[in-house]
């Protein structure tokens, strides 16, 4: 934090400072998202095992970095983020895409029913189904949730680009993170146009959840729908320069 | 401005975080292990299946209800996150408490030539009051008692259609929908005391139909049933019956009401010119009211305060002189108030040693089964 370019009264926070020193002052760009924080600001980590690791046991590299930490400033933990053992980043993602409004209360609510119906589904499978079925039913609704996102992401995507005045829908490789985001965004998509106005959120996505699981269901015909298109597209993969 | 940094740094320098990061305390996941070797694994059900039988013994145990006996004794009653619990696991396990016991021991030591006497329970939401209720009605089912039980009086003064004009008194309001609908579940509890119990006096429902004195109340019932509009009367004429007949001692009355506060509190109910209905000006509720007076015995009364479904209370009340108000208070006292609470360790213990036995804790990092 030494001598920033700006020179203040008295009065001014620290924090004031070090966000006018992040701004580059470029004439006619204004920021639009910006966040109160200053480029040396680091991210908290929020890992109960990474420090309650015992001093011998760290290596060199995580004694430095943790030596480095006590004298750096951190940004405040975000208060959807927890250090429980139940925490899951896939969930949060989840739940803060099924979001509307702000209203993260009825969002999370939302979740945890749809969980709960998906459980109680399993669990009546369970006691119908003979011996030898019982093993292969699964009844935890995460690894089912987990799985269905996985089946339901696409390998291969489709990007519209611009050659000699026309859009051509291009077959493109997709980022890990894009494809999580297209099978979350396809299922939430689905289970909120696709349902009855009477039918609830929860027990319409518990049952698209459970097709997922089992490779049936709309969002992987949409999934195969892509894949398709990628396919049938194929002869316009070399407008791709990356 | 120079001073200002060095003051938050000392200050950060002082708390120095690292210091309990290098605690090299143990994991904590052995401790945990140390434990559990140490305490015994609880057991959470007992094999002990009749009401009379439980004792102090069987404290925070479940035991089992029979599913055929669910569908006869509990057609109406249970709450809906217990049906879907017994739904889930295919079976129904209630667990014994304190308050239960309690209400137990006194209902068995009644002394039926007395009035009877009123027993309130009460206490925070979601604390097991309900279904301290349901163990009660149950007990009171295989000792051959009439259930007379209205699962939710608040029911009965909200966000009821098809209100009428009663015939019988005509500043009274009927309800057929949920007399009918009470009717028919009175009649699966009760079916063999319907045959039994004769009407005492004789009944015009309209010019065709009359219901002579000495015919079974099953007639009365059948009546409801098949004519909706008069199912609130047929409800009023059986309360009275077995209000009168209690005292001749052929049959021990159980009145158990859940949500008994409704009874003295407002409705949410309007007449075609958008002026509230005072609760007395509902025959339901006016022929409870007399039920629920201490002037019969051959029985006893089980009554639940309930927030939850109640109108113009406040979420935190619980206490019976807030929930009732003053007209309910005076209306019951004198009653024998039962405060029911949240778990005690070890019955969350046994709450919890019950989901692990039938591996509802599905989560990996949950507790080991």
């Amino acid at each position: 934090m030494a001598a920033p370019a700006v020179t203040a009264a008295g009065g001014w926070p620290v924090l004031a400072l070090s966000l006018r020193s992040a701004v580059r002052r470029l004439p006619g760009l204004t920021q639009v998202r910006w966040s109160r924080y200053g480029p040396e600001y680091k991210d908290p980590r929020i890992d109960k095992e990474y420090y309650r690791k015992p001093l011998a046991e760290l290596t060199e590299e995580e004694k430095y970095e943790q030596e480095l930490r006590k004298t750096q400033l951190i940004k405040a933990a975000p208060a959807a983020k927890t250090s429980s053992v139940f925490e899951d980043p896939v969930i949060s993602k989840f739940t803060n895409m099924m979001m509307k409004g702000g209203n993260k209360v009825l969002a999370r609510s939302l979740m945890m029913q749809t969980l709960e119906a998906v459980k109680r589904k399993q669990f009546e499978k369970y006691h119908a189904a003979s011996a030898e079925e019982q093993a292969t039913i699964e009844r935890n609704p995460y690894v089912i949730f987990h799985q269905a996102l996985q089946n339901c992401e696409p390998v291969i995507g489709l990007v519209p680009i611009l050659r000699g005045g026309h859009f051509y829908q291009v077959p493109v490789p997709l980022a890990d993170r894009r494809r999580r985001f297209l099978a979350m965004k396809w299922m939430i998509k689905e289970c909120r146009e696709k349902k009855h106005r009477r039918m609830l959120m929860p027990e319409k996505l518990s049952h698209e959840l459970l097709e997922a699981f089992h490779n049936q269901g709309p969002v992987i015909k949409k999934k195969h729908d892509m894949h398709k298109m990628a396919e049938a597209n194929r002869a316009l993969a070399h407008y791709r320069w990356w | 401005m120079l001073r200002r940094m060095t003051k938050l740094l000392s200050g950060a320098r002082q708390l120095d975080p690292g210091r309990f990061l290098h605690r090299g305390s143990p994991a904590p996941q052995s401790l945990d292990a140390h434990l559990d070797d140490q305490r015994p694994r609880a057991v959470s059900c007992t094999s002990e299946d009749d009401p009379a039988r439980h004792g102090e013994q069987h404290a925070a145990l479940h035991y089992h209800i029979p599913l055929q006996d669910l569908k006869t004794v509990f057609p109406q009653g249970l709450p809906p996150r217990f049906i879907m619990q017994v739904k889930t696991f295919n079976e129904a396990c209630l667990m014994v408490r304190k308050p239960a016991l309690e209400l137990l021991h006194y209902l068995k030591n009644t002394n039926f030539a007395h009035p009877a006497v009123r027993y309130v329970l009460y206490g925070e939401k979601g604390t097991g009051k309900t279904l301290s209720l349901c163990h009660v009605v149950h007990f009171c089912a295989k000792q051959d008692w009439l259930i007379l039980h209205i699962p939710d009086a608040h029911l009965w003064v909200k966000n009821c259609r098809g209100l009428l004009q009663s015939s019988y008194n005509k500043q009274r309001f009927d309800q057929p929908v949920e007399a009918s609908m009470w009717l028919k579940n009175f009649k699966t509890a009760n079916e063999r005391f319907l045959s039994q119990i004769k009407v005492q006096e004789k009944y015009v429902w309209n010019k065709r139909e009359s219901t002579e004195k000495g015919s079974p109340l099953g007639a009365v019932v059948e009546q409801g049933l098949t004519r909706v509009r008069n199912a609130t009367d047929a409800v009023g004429i059986v309360l009275k019956e077995l209000k009168n007949q209690s005292c001749l001692g052929a049959f021990r009355l159980l009145v158990a009401v859940d949500g008994v506060n409704a009874l003295w509190g407002r409705t949410s109910l309007k007449r075609e010119d958008k002026s509230l209905i005072a609760p007395e000006e509902l025959a339901l509720v006016c022929s409870l009211r007399k039920m629920v007076r201490n002037d019969w015995h051959g029985g006893a009364i089980v009554l639940t305060l309930s927030q939850t479904g109640s109108l113009f209370k406040p979420r935190r009340a619980y206490l019976p002189q807030e929930l009732l108000g003053k007209e309910g208070f005076d209306a019951l006292d004198p009653f024998i108030p039962i405060l029911v609470s949240n778990y005690n360790p070890k019955e969350f213990e046994s709450c919890i040693q019950y989901y692990l036995e039938n591996k509802w804790l599905q989560h990996e990092k949950g507790p080991p089964t």
